[in-house]
């Protein structure tokens, strides 16, 4: 059987053909339209922001650079070293050993704390496991997004730095903007 | 008023009884000298279940055949006298014992004999110093007549016999923890199977009985197995001494046929509560029966009707509480009791005793909803029949038996309870809410 | 008692037919149909179930209430539910109950993400809890002793660790005190639980209640790994798994259950002594004597100066092996001295020579007991050993069998036993008369003539040596563990001869489950002698081409035919008899090399080249246990960067000396030991995996070399030589490197202590805790006196292996009558 010519016949819609006053016009306006544009915004302000000068603002949710609680009363660390966020990790960035609270040397509430609390930023992937596993609200994900660094294993964060406010404060948007 | 049947209780008045001389004057020891001369062991032990005599200590659970299960041969066999009578509310061993202590010696020879164990002990509760004391003086005088020791009577059958004393533990009454307790181990409950009477006391087969039952023996086997079950009913033959305590008039140990009505002790014998009140409740056998109402008082007092009325006899322990006490604190002490009581062992009765106590205190500062009234009563079924002993279920069934009948009265008095607490608060400015003056 | 045949049976549990050998428990028959049954309290190990937690409750056809599966054997046609309504109400119910009292406070736990109790709360729980009430508190977490914590709160009161010191230790120290909820474990009066096995408890409690103090909050379940291998502090060769981290270190031993070596039980030593592969005194790379003092240097150099020395001894250098030396190791040093080096002189026996034919005897498969064979034994005849300090792990296998199982227990040692208590006879007989006693016994199990002669021979009553002869006739078989000690001294190969007369006439070669077994000195002692290890015997028990001195010999010829010794693992000084003789020895010898992980002070002084050894952990290798059971010994984690494995350093040896052994690695060592012992023929590391195989069991044990026991010919052994106080000296569990420096076991180091008879106490003036000298031919050592009631009188004893005042100053293999003196303070200048 012969292959039917007819199927491959497509009928193609067609706009209307330019030409005289009419063209002209629609040129001319279309490019008025766009200049118009122009103008408006050359007039306003300018979305971009000027970081590292600026920052730009993040939710209260945002998943930043990890943080580590003290009580506020007693100044006392919240963590005490159990080592959940470490298993929760999907990306094996937490590194935590533990140590026995004596009562000369009281880091934190429970029997044992983090002597080790060590995050590697470089792996981490903020997917906020860390603080959903921690049963004592002690690691908390921070609003900072500045990770930025010369070596790698400056981007190791010990427990120190974590729990230490951050020296540039990362703004943070209002409700509901 | 009604009459008591006296039959274990018949010379109980007489000066002197607990001597051998006034003891063998009333024809004493006769029953054990008919025994060993006249009966082979399988005899007696055929007499005792034919006789029906059940188990005086709580179980109620045919005497003739616990003995029966007692396997033959050589090996050393043993038998417990359970004296540890703590049962609160019970207080019939403690009579039976101070005034007629050789009925109980002679019916524990005859029953050694007839389990062939000749290595006998009375586990006797540590605070029963007095019984104990007569005890030694009756054992030792029954040895010294020979009925006790090597050879009795000339038959050949050997039962020493040793009165031990308990160290006040309500669970050595349990019959397993009493083998441990006598052991010199520290008195927790075993796991059964398997039963004393396979593996008991040193793990040799060992038969344990209530003093009560021990005492009937002789009189089974004096008047024979028909004389016995002329009294009682069909299933609860003979007779029994009820403790009769509580809100009464006249306390104490009554003998009586099994199958008189409740009424006839509590109100006949016993005088009934107080002029002027009226029987809330009573426990039928010892404080872990469930408790049953006044109208329970006319169903007659036996094994089969006590257990159709979903009670017990137990350990034959009436109980009776008049309307001037609050049912929160009747569960309250019967709780802690066995909170108290619990020996550790096994998790529902552990846990469980000293969850209800904690529930029970906060019923009645007030402090409960009727949400953990619910909580209560699931603690309770929870604990039923989960233990590894009965002493968790011994809580757990009057407890709840006061919560199914008294659901309302609990809930009341947490009400009543908090309000009270609240109006204290206030009083003391501790609470800002002020309290509707109208409740 | 015979060991029980299983029958087979069938019953339904949730709706599938399983098949169960008959009489087992309910719980562990559900597995089998792969129906899990929640228990706390259920340790099939600890004997009979006590039924306490109430956790595995499930229904059975035809019994009105629940019953516990630990305690009801399956019967045929059962029919059980694990999964009705009323079930799982109950298990609702008692983990409600279970979690009433219990802290929760699992990210503080050590158990927490191990702990039985989290995962039957979330597989059998209701997921919620209803108690609001205030909980039960407990002063915690407390020392129950300085190896274990307890936190009582925690203790769900299984009865799991009280069971294991009223029932398989027997050391009756836990028990439970006050009642209902505020039960709890403790000991009497507060006494630190100090047992030699009291470790097992951290591993029995099912929750976090017992923690081991050393592994105290160092890691949590996910950040560690396990590693199989087994522990070689003791010939007991314990299965056990290393908790590792990071793969650099160990931070927890744990027992593994292998039925035929251990039973799942492990001793505090071996639990607790891992501490020592990190101490900071280990030594970790090599070391030459350079300037008077050892200094670490290249392993260049260090070889190089090994190989010289050894190169020019030559014939003239002799080899110390250790115990803790493996099968290639032992192999590789034998192969070293008699084929690179041309000396025959190789030794790994601290207790003198064994006769080739008699050693040939001794390893007959028909004549040697397997460790399971003491647990259903007729009867067991502990021959001149202390179980407990020796080989502590059959302590508890004999007292399994003694409980369990009826078997009669004879014990027949000079020193009082720890299974005295135990034992249907007890035999005390003179230091160093093991072969007069064994002489009596053999004439009260004949026709008892001479008895009265002998038994004085042996300084034992004749009354119980035939109580001893009684119970071990007609008992059924019977299996005689007898200690190295034995077969030491001069007259050791009379002794052995003597036993080997025993094995005979209580037909322990035809009988099924009897048999000897050897408690060595050293953890792979029967592995060095059939690899070769003994100064006259050859790779598979042949006779060595030309023999060689044995360890005694070696240290009396030097220096004049033995100018360079190597010491694999070994130092004499506190190991070997006749200390005396070792100092002089090693003063003397022109190059000592030794292979060690901490230099004791006679390393310290003498060696001149040291070469790091790995730690236990480290090795990779093979060790024989003395019943036939070849197991591995597995790498867990990396060497310190320094250390070479020591198989790799003997080749090196070999090849720099100029005859390489042909070995490139740890494998092929072990496929040259297959090569020369004719019956490991065929073994292969991976037939060996994580259990072990005994020899005598596999194809190859017919070619064991063919001996026959001697008969008749023995000798009379010798009268008692007139004496006041005659010498027995012991080693001591808690002696050795590994205790000396793992901190947590320090508190147990074992220091010199006099053990006296009260009489001869009186008699001498001294009383328990005087300081005291035992005194012999010139040589003195001061200990602590001890009168100890069960001492028989003339008799003393010594420590061996202490870290100072060892008793090896005083032995020399015969018997030494010494003389016992108070000795004045020392005074210590200020």
């Amino acid at each position: 059987m012969s292959y039917p010519w007819s199927e491959d016949v497509i009928t193609v819609e067609r706009g209307p053909e330019p030409g005289g006053v009419g063209g002209a016009y629609r040129v001319l306006g279309e490019t008025l339209r766009g200049l118009k544009t122009v103008f408006k915004q050359a007039l306003s302000k300018p979305v971009t922001i000027e970081y590292p000068e600026e920052k730009t603002p993040v939710y209260p949710r945002f998943r930043g650079r990890h943080k580590l609680h003290r009580f506020e009363d007693t100044g006392l660390e919240k963590c005490v070293g159990c080592s959940l966020c470490a298993a929760a990790c999907p990306a094996g960035c937490i590194r935590v050993v533990a140590a026995e609270n004596t009562p000369d040397h009281q880091v934190s509430a429970g029997e044992r704390y983090a002597a080790v609390y060590e995050i590697n930023l470089t792996r981490c992937i903020f997917c906020g496991y860390c603080e959903i596993a921690c049963p004592f609200d002690a690691i908390t994900m921070g609003v900072d997004y500045e990770l930025a660094d010369y070596t790698r294993s400056d981007l190791i964060f010990t427990k120190e730095m974590l729990l230490a406010d951050p020296i540039d404060k990362t703004p943070l948007r209002a409700e509901g903007e | 008023m009604a009459d008591q049947t006296r039959v274990l209780l018949d010379d109980i008045d007489e000066p002197g009884l607990h001597t051998i001389e006034v003891y063998e004057r009333l024809g004493g020891y006769q029953a054990l000298r008919k025994a060993l001369t006249t009966m082979e062991p399988d005899e007696i032990v055929a007499e005792l279940q034919a006789s029906g005599l059940r188990g005086r200590g709580g179980a109620g659970f045919s005497m003739g055949q616990k003995a029966s299960f007692m396997p033959k041969g050589t090996m050393d066999k043993y038998l417990c006298c359970n004296a540890d009578e703590s049962e609160p509310g019970t207080f019939k061993d403690r009579l039976l014992m101070q005034k007629n202590p050789h009925r109980l010696i002679e019916g524990i020879v005859i029953a050694a004999v007839a389990a062939g164990a000749n290595r006998a002990f009375i586990y006797i509760r540590g605070e029963y110093v007095l019984q104990a004391d007569i005890l030694n003086a009756a054992v030792a005088e029954a040895r010294a007549r020979g009925y006790v020791g090597a050879n009795i009577l000339g038959s050949g059958h050997d039962v020493d016999l040793v009165v031990h004393r308990g160290a006040g533990a309500y669970i050595c009454g349990e019959e397993t923890a009493l083998l441990d307790s006598l052991e010199g181990k520290r008195g927790n409950p075993r796991l059964k199977p398997p039963f004393p009477a396979n593996q008991g006391l040193f793990r040799g087969p060992t038969l344990i009985n209530n003093v009560e039952t021990l005492s009937n023996v002789p009189i089974v086997i004096a008047k024979g197995a028909e004389w016995f079950k002329q009294r009682g009913t069909e299933k609860s033959t003979g007779t029994k001494v009820v403790s009769v305590s509580g809100n009464v008039q006249r306390p104490g140990n009554y003998e009586i046929e099994l199958g008189i009505p409740a009424r006839e002790i509590v109100y006949g014998l016993a005088g009934g509560p107080p002029p002027g009140r009226k029987v809330k409740c009573w426990f039928p056998g010892g404080s872990s029966a469930p408790v049953l109402l006044e109208e329970d008082l006319d169903r007659p007092y036996s094994f089969e009707s006590m257990a159709e009325a979903g009670s017990m006899l137990g350990s034959g322990a009436i109980i009776v509480v008049d309307d001037s006490v609050p049912i929160v604190s009747l569960a309250l002490r019967v709780a802690r009791f066995y909170r108290h009581e619990s020996c550790g062992k096994c998790v529902p009765c552990r846990e469980g005793t000293n969850w209800t106590v904690k529930m029970l205190e906060r019923i009645d500062r007030g402090e409960a909803t009727p949400m953990d009234i619910e909580i209560l009563d699931q603690v309770q079924q929870n604990i039923m029949g989960n233990c590894l002993c009965v002493l968790g279920d011994s809580m757990a069934m009057p407890v709840r038996s006061m919560i199914a009948k008294f659901k309302d009265e609990f809930i009341a008095h947490n009400e009543r309870a908090r309000e009270a607490a609240d109006r204290l608060a206030v009083g003391a400015g501790l609470s800002s809410e002020p309290v509707d003056a109208a409740a | 008692m015979p060991k029980p045949e299983p029958k087979l049976i069938t019953f339904e549990i949730d709706g599938r037919e399983v098949q169960a050998p008959e009489g087992m428990m309910l719980v562990d028959a559900a597995r089998l149909g792969d129906v899990e049954i929640p228990f706390f309290c259920y340790e099939p190990k600890l004997g009979a179930p006590v039924g306490a937690c109430r956790m595995c409750l499930v229904e059975i056809e035809g019994m009105p209430k629940l019953q516990t599966s630990c305690s009801t054997p399956v019967k045929d046609g059962m029919v059980v539910s694990t999964t009705s309504e009323r079930v799982k109400q109950a298990q609702n119910a008692v983990v409600e109950f279970l979690l009433v009292n219990h802290p929760l406070d699992c990210p503080v736990c050590d158990k927490g993400g191990e702990c039985p109790l989290q995962d039957i709360s979330y597989g059998w729980g209701a997921g919620r809890s209803r108690f609001i009430e205030p909980k039960r508190h407990f002063e915690k977490p407390v020392a129950l002793s300085p190896l274990i914590a307890i936190d009582r709160e925690r203790c769900i009161l299984c009865y799991r660790c009280v069971r294991f010191s009223q029932e398989i230790a027997e050391d009756y120290q836990l028990v439970f005190l006050e009642r209902g909820d505020h039960t709890f474990v403790g000991t009497h009066d507060g006494h630190p639980y100090v047992a030699p096995f009291s470790g097992n408890i951290v591993e029995l409690c099912p929750v976090g209640a017992l923690t081991s103090q050393a592994y105290r909050f160092r890691a949590r379940p996910w950040d560690i790994e396990d590693a199989g291998s087994i522990c070689t502090l003791c010939p007991s060769q314990c299965n056990v798994k290393y908790t590792t981290r990071d793969d650099t270190r160990v931070l927890r031993v744990l027992a593994r259950d292998n039925q035929g070596v251990d039973d799942g039980w492990l001793c505090d030593k071996g639990r607790f002594g891992y501490q020592a592969i990190h101490a900071p005194e280990r030594v970790t790379q090599p070391l030459v004597r350079d300037g008077g003092a050892l200094r670490p240097v290249s392993w260049e150099r260090a070889l190089s100066e090994a190989a010289r020395a050894l190169a020019r001894a030559g014939g003239r250098s002799a080899a110390i092996v250790g115990g803790q030396a493996t099968n290639e190791e032992g192999f590789l040093v034998q192969h070293l001295m008699r084929e690179v080096l041309g000396s025959p002189h190789v030794d790994s026996r601290p207790s003198g020579v064994l006769d080739p034919a008699q050693a040939r005897a001794l390893a007959r498969p028909d004549l040697t007991a397997a460790v399971p064979d003491i647990e259903w034994a007729g009867a067991v005849l502990v021959l001149d050993t202390e179980l407990v300090d020796e080989m502590p792990i059959l302590d508890l296998r004999v007292r399994k069998g003694v409980r369990r199982n009826g078997v009669r227990l004879v014990v027949a040692t000079s020193r009082p036993s720890s299974l005295d208590p135990n034992a249907r006879a007890v035999v005390r007989f003179t230091p160093g008369a093991g072969e007069a006693f064994l002489a009596a016994l053999g004439a009260a199990l004949g026709d008892g003539r001479g008895l009265d002669e002998l038994a004085g021979r042996a300084g034992a009553s004749p009354e119980a040596v035939r109580a001893a002869a009684d119970a071990l006739r007609d008992a059924g078989p019977v299996v005689v563990v007898w200690g190295e000690r034995l077969s030491g001294g001069e007259r050791g190969r009379q002794a052995v001869a003597r036993l080997l007369d025993l094995a005979r006439t209580l037909e322990l070669a035809g009988t099924e489950g009897a048999g000897l077994l050897e408690v060595p000195r050293g953890t792979n002692a029967r592995g060095l002698r059939e690899v070769g290890c003994l100064p006259n015997l050859a790779p598979g028990l042949a006779d060595a081409a030309a023999a060689g001195k044995s360890a005694g010999e070696i240290a009396a010829a030097v220096p004049e035919e033995i100018s360079a010794l190597l010491l694999v693992h070994a130092d004499p000084l506190s190991s070997h008899p006749d200390r005396g003789a070792w100092e002089r020895a090693l003063d003397r010898a022109g190059s000592v090399i030794a292979f060690a992980d901490f230099l004791t002070p006679g390393l310290e002084e003498h060696a001149t080249v040291v070469f790091p050894s790995e730690s236990e952990a480290e090795k990779d290798g093979t060790m024989t246990h003395p019943d036939g059971r070849v197991q591995r010994v597995r790498q867990a984690i990396a060497r310190p960067p320094e250390v070479l494995p020591n198989w790799q350093v003997l080749a090196e040896l070999c090849e720099r000396i100029g005859k390489p052994a042909g070995v490139v690695s740890g494998p092929a060592v072990f496929e040259r030991i297959v090569a020369s012992v004719p019956f490991y023929e065929g073994l292969t590391l991976a037939e060996l995996g994580g259990k072990g195989v005994r020899w005598q069991e596999r194809d190859g044990a017919g070619r064991v070399p063919e001996s026959t026991l001697p008969e008749g010919g023995l000798e009379e052994p010798p009268p008692l030589e007139a004496a006041d106080l005659r010498l027995g000296t012991a080693p001591s569990l808690w002696s050795g490197p590994v205790v000396e420096h793992s901190p947590i076991l320090r508190f147990l180091l074992a220091d010199q202590r006099v053990e006296l008879s009260v009489e001869d106490g009186e008699r001498l003036g001294v009383s328990t805790g005087d300081e005291v000298a035992v005194t012999v031919g010139g040589a003195s050592v001061r200990g602590v006196a001890r009168l100890r009631s069960d001492v028989p009188p003339g008799s003393v004893f010594l420590v061996e292996g202490t870290q100072s005042e060892n008793a090896t100053a005083l032995t020399n293999g015969r018997p030494r009558a010494v003389k016992v003196a108070r000795a004045a303070r020392e005074v210590t200048p200020a």
